[in-house]
């Protein structure tokens, strides 16, 4: 039990706790619908090219938060916008923007060096530098995200399985699109000090993916993932303390730990049921 | 050669289809398709891959941007809500088998046209559902992943979604691909119960002896109508050739 409670004796350990609590929450929620609409390049490539806007802010002396929530919104803008030419390929459109946002971002700061140390927190989390000032925000943001979903759950499910009968019976697939473009930045923004840049997509991802594995509906694959997520998270951040190693890294390594042992654990079981339901398929209800 | 068929009445389940044209980029889909097809009618329409089926089932459904006029139960079509009557059900090559979603979640999205994004699906809306599974004969599946229905079993599943959504005409896009010949029979009978009830089906397939066994009416694509009427009159002759070019011959052996 010691081994559990001694990292949050002190008040800015437990206001990390909370920061990786919200990551841990937020997260899986929109990763949800990145893993579904296979989009985890995606979130890479916005995770990366916000490194433009939180460099920019810094320069300019304005809210890094807003810095980065600006370059993740042009970011999904200019990628809508490109890949509208079906002759761009998508995948070359997120990489051309991505690049351009993450070079934006590496020239920025290469000539601003002594701002290097603290753009450092950002590119790969810095938990202990969490303030309440903080949690406020990144609480906020992270609400305004889950309620979205949570009102557009029915949209959202609609235009990811079938986006042609979605637009037929009304749904706004564009700007569903779009809306997920941008809760993928809002989620980079909670992640900055959590996790870091470099590896928010791992939060986004994994535990969505992993609690794939274990259901076959949304909801419930939200709910394991939002688990997932907060056990990584605050073993993550537990671990690290004991053993001195980098939060962030370590609680994407417990996250890809958790989603290799669900692998394991639930081949068998994937074989059986898809046994099952080919049996299924062929009784009681005419084919 | 094109046999047009005479119009009786204007039903609910009626669509008019006049010039209509779909053009992708440089590529030229579908060219003036004019025909009509009136309510309780089920249609099988044929034609080679990349014919214009797909394109013209779409484009009825405002799904592409096409030039031309479609009118549903006697009236034009103006904008996107007016063609909601029309349920566009795709092909199941279209279809990501793996995506977790329910049989009742996917026949509720057909309620998405009457019910706001935000707002909780009422009571009416989940009579509807069931009322749609029930005349679909999918009652009992709801709780089941689409990835556990056979093929034929889907296909009732999307058509119970294009019931909840109201449509009087159903477009759907070789709904036979990947069904056994059970579920192909019950999916046939279907068609005609439907039709029965006042609904229109249009039915692309590329098993032509089913259409001529099985479809009161043949409407043959190849980049327009190039043929129009019964099964018996459109698979033979100068019908097939302009339909299927130089493959034609094979597959009037094939019929005989």
């Amino acid at each position: 039990m010691d081994f559990l409670l001694d990292p949050y004796q002190s008040e800015f350990m437990r206001n990390a706790a909370m920061a990786a609590v919200l990551v841990g929450i937020l997260a899986p929620t929109v990763g949800v619908w990145i893993t579904l609409r296979r989009l985890s390049y995606l979130g890479d490539a916005m995770a990366h090219g916000t490194l433009a806007g939180v460099a920019g802010a810094f320069i300019l002396g304005v809210s890094v938060t807003l810095g980065a929530l600006a370059a993740g919104l042009v970011m999904g803008a200019l990628i809508a916008v490109l890949s509208s030419r079906r002759r761009l390929g998508e995948d070359s459109v997120i990489g051309v923007v991505e690049t351009i946002f993450f070079a934006v971002g590496v020239i920025l700061i290469s000539r601003n060096d002594k701002k290097g140390v603290e753009l450092g927190h950002y590119l790969f989390g810095q938990l202990t530098t969490v303030n309440r000032n903080d949690l406020i925000v990144n609480g906020v943001l992270a609400f305004i995200a889950l309620f979205t979903i949570t009102v557009l759950f029915r949209d959202l499910l609609a235009s990811t399985f079938d986006p042609i009968h979605a637009r037929q019976v009304g749904v706004r697939v564009g700007a569903i699109r779009y809306l997920i473009m941008a809760m993928v930045s809002v989620t980079v923004v909670v992640s900055l000090q959590t996790v870091g840049l470099l590896m928010s997509v791992a939060m986004l991802v994994t535990p969505a993916s992993a609690a794939r594995l274990v259901t076959n509906r949304v909801g419930t694959m939200t709910i394991v993932g939002i688990g997932i997520g907060v056990s990584s998270a605050l073993g993550g951040l537990t671990v690290s303390y004991h053993l001195r190693s980098a939060p962030g890294a370590t609680i994407a390594l417990l996250s890809a730990a958790i989603l290799l042992v669900t692998f394991a654990v639930t081949a068998p079981r994937r074989r059986h049921i898809d046994h099952d339901n080919a049996e299924s398929a062929s009784a009681s209800v005419p084919h | 050669m094109q046999l047009v068929t005479t119009p009786s009445t204007i039903g609910g389940g009626s669509l008019i289809v006049d010039n209509l044209s779909v053009r992708y980029g440089n590529v030229q889909a579908l060219t003036d398709a004019t025909f009509r097809v009136d309510e309780g009618e089920v249609v099988a329409v044929i034609g080679p891959n990349g014919a214009g089926k797909s394109s013209l089932f779409k484009a009825v459904c405002g799904l592409v941007s096409a030039t031309g006029s479609v009118s549903l139960a006697g009236a034009h079509c103006h904008h996107h809500r007016d063609r909601m009557n029309a349920a566009y059900i795709p092909q199941q090559s279209d279809i990501d088998l793996d995506f977790p979603i329910t049989v009742q979640q996917l026949v509720l999205a057909g309620r998405r046209r009457f019910l706001p994004a935000w707002r909780r699906p009422r009571p009416a809306d989940r009579d509807a559902v069931a009322d749609a599974m029930e005349r679909t004969g999918i009652t009992g599946l709801g709780a089941r992943p689409i990835r556990a229905l056979s093929g034929g079993q889907l296909q009732r599943a999307l058509l119970a979604r294009a019931i909840a959504q109201e449509a009087d005409v159903f477009l759907l896009d070789e709904a036979m691909s990947g069904v056994d010949a059970p579920g192909t029979a019950h999916l046939l009978d279907l068609f005609h119960e439907l039709a029965k009830a006042g609904s229109t089906l249009l039915v692309s397939t590329h098993d032509l002896a089913l259409a001529r066994r099985s479809f009161d009416r043949c409407l043959a694509i190849n980049g327009g109508v190039v043929g129009d009427g019964r099964p018996a009159d459109v698979l033979q002759g100068g019908v097939l050739d302009a339909t299927f070019g130089s493959g034609s011959g094979a597959i009037r052996a094939s019929l005989n």
